[in-house]
């Protein structure tokens, strides 16, 4: 079973509507909303998971 | 692009943050207002339903330039579809008028510029300046050019998913049961009734509503809120809201020509909103009313007072934590009684299960309220359904 450190967000691919809804509940404030873009600081992100259940559309993968 | 400098700097041009800026700029105070896109107000992210008792008090006039319809009430309907009336006279946050968001909010930009607030468009925050453990400003890039802005005062009114609070040091990190996630269609050709805002609770909104909001000419602003903590699968928000719309005929026929989505908080507001030379304000000081998830009215109202508040602390040159707490006791005087009102209440509504919506629902539809309060509610409802209020029962 791979841990959490072996996960990665695949993308916030062609669904992402650049909502925000994800940056607002991050835990670590590593995910942001530039001009229009969503994007996150890798280094940070403990892969948690939280920002999938908060996407509306499902735009967030965790593989 | 050169550092500058400023009295009082805000971060963020919606509705909070232009109030902000407008109010410190009247009382004397050098503003600078930070937004980060090309356009302020767009894309609006907004169910677009205000009401009207506050504008008044912040100095908003109503203009034909921002509204879309005057609505008459609001219908709240059961699982069931029964359904319970509130005219404007009673209801609370979300009826009034239905806006069109992004004329609004430049319409409140406008002010804070007639009252000589400095606008930078395409400039986004990057971080936050600090000092001897005070906010001095940020760093920031506008046109993608880094530079910094030193402030006397600086105000985080970065909506939603603001990163200012946390930046300067202000917890307010959400959990998951503190959030609704929301997915909006703006429809045309819909079978809507421009008089009423129309709320439906139970199972089809999981810890929110579906809400219908008209535009005018057979468009209407449908959305739906869903309680993150009550989401099991990615996109079932989306999924709700299709699977409501498949179900109504009315709208079901409807064409969808924009798309919005976003968070929206429904826990208490934060415990700390203030840190030297720093305000938080609006939305991002989880001031959204937990139980409409109305923030506007919330934010504005905040945001004159954090105005005035920074504007003093310029003019006396005290922008401690001391001098800044003014704003913090002033905005819970304010809204936090509500706040805390809608709070309890919200807890309780998105435990209940769909029977118990029903008869509340129904017991309500029957009786002419003098006033919606939540005494009056309960003794309603108690009246048909005594079960229904047991635990209530030392209120009563």
């Amino acid at each position: 079973m791979p841990g959490k450190r072996d996960r990665h967000i695949d993308s916030f691919g062609e669904t992402c509507i650049s909502c925000g809804a994800c940056v607002g509940i991050c835990p670590l404030n590593c995910i942001y909303l530039d001009e229009w873009r969503i994007g996150f600081d890798e280094d940070v992100c403990t892969r948690c998971g939280i920002c999938v259940r908060a996407c509306p559309v499902g735009a967030i993968t965790i593989a | 692009m050169e550092d500058i400098s400023c009295d009082v700097l805000v971060v963020g041009a919606g509705p909070a943050g232009s109030m902000t800026a407008k109010w410190a700029a009247r009382h004397g105070a050098q503003v600078v207002m930070l937004e980060k896109r090309q356009e302020i107000g767009s894309p609006v992210r907004c169910g677009e339903g205000i009401s009207k008792s506050w504008l008044p008090e912040v100095g908003i006039t109503p203009s034909p330039r921002w509204i879309n319809v005057e609505v008459e009430g609001a219908r709240i309907f059961s699982p069931s579809e029964k359904v319970m009336e509130i005219n404007e006279k009673h209801a609370g946050n979300e009826v009034g008028y239905v806006v069109e968001r992004d004329a609004f909010d430049k319409a409140l930009a406008i002010d804070a510029a007639n009252a000589g607030t400095t606008i930078l468009l395409k400039t986004h925050a990057t971080g936050v300046l600090k000092e001897d453990g005070k906010v001095r400003g940020v760093r920031a890039k506008h046109f993608g050019e880094p530079f910094t802005i030193r402030a006397k005062v600086t105000v985080g009114a970065d909506g939603f998913e603001s990163q200012m609070g946390r930046w300067a040091g202000l917890p307010t990190n959400l959990q998951l049961r503190d959030m609704d996630s929301c997915l909006q269609y703006r429809m045309t050709n819909v079978d809507c009734d421009a008089r009423y805002c129309d709320f439906y609770l139970g199972k089809v909104a999981p810890g929110g509503y579906v809400w219908i909001f008209p535009k005018g000419e057979g468009i209407a602003n449908v959305g739906i809120g869903v309680q993150v903590s009550q989401v099991k699968s990615a996109a079932e928000v989306k999924s709700y809201l299709d699977r409501w719309i498949q179900k109504h005929p009315g709208y079901a026929k409807g064409k969808t020509i924009d798309m919005v989505g976003g968070g929206v908080s429904i826990s208490q507001p934060v415990k700390q909103s203030v840190l030297p030379g720093f305000l938080l304000v609006g939305d991002a000081a989880r001031m959204i009313d937990p139980l409409t998830g109305g923030g506007i009215a919330n934010g504005c109202i905040a945001g004159k007072i954090a105005g005035e508040v920074a504007a003093r602390a310029v003019q006396s040159g005290d922008a401690s934590l001391e001098a800044l707490l003014e704003y913090d006791r002033r905005w819970r005087q304010a809204l936090e009684e509500k706040l805390l009102r809608n709070w309890i209440a919200k807890e309780k509504l998105v435990s209940l299960p769909d029977a118990t919506f029903d008869k509340i629902i129904d017991a309500l539809s029957g009786v002419k309220l003098e006033k919606l309060s939540v005494l009056n509610i309960l003794k309603a409802v108690r009246d048909k359904y005594p079960e229904v209020t047991q635990e209530f029962e030392a209120f009563l």
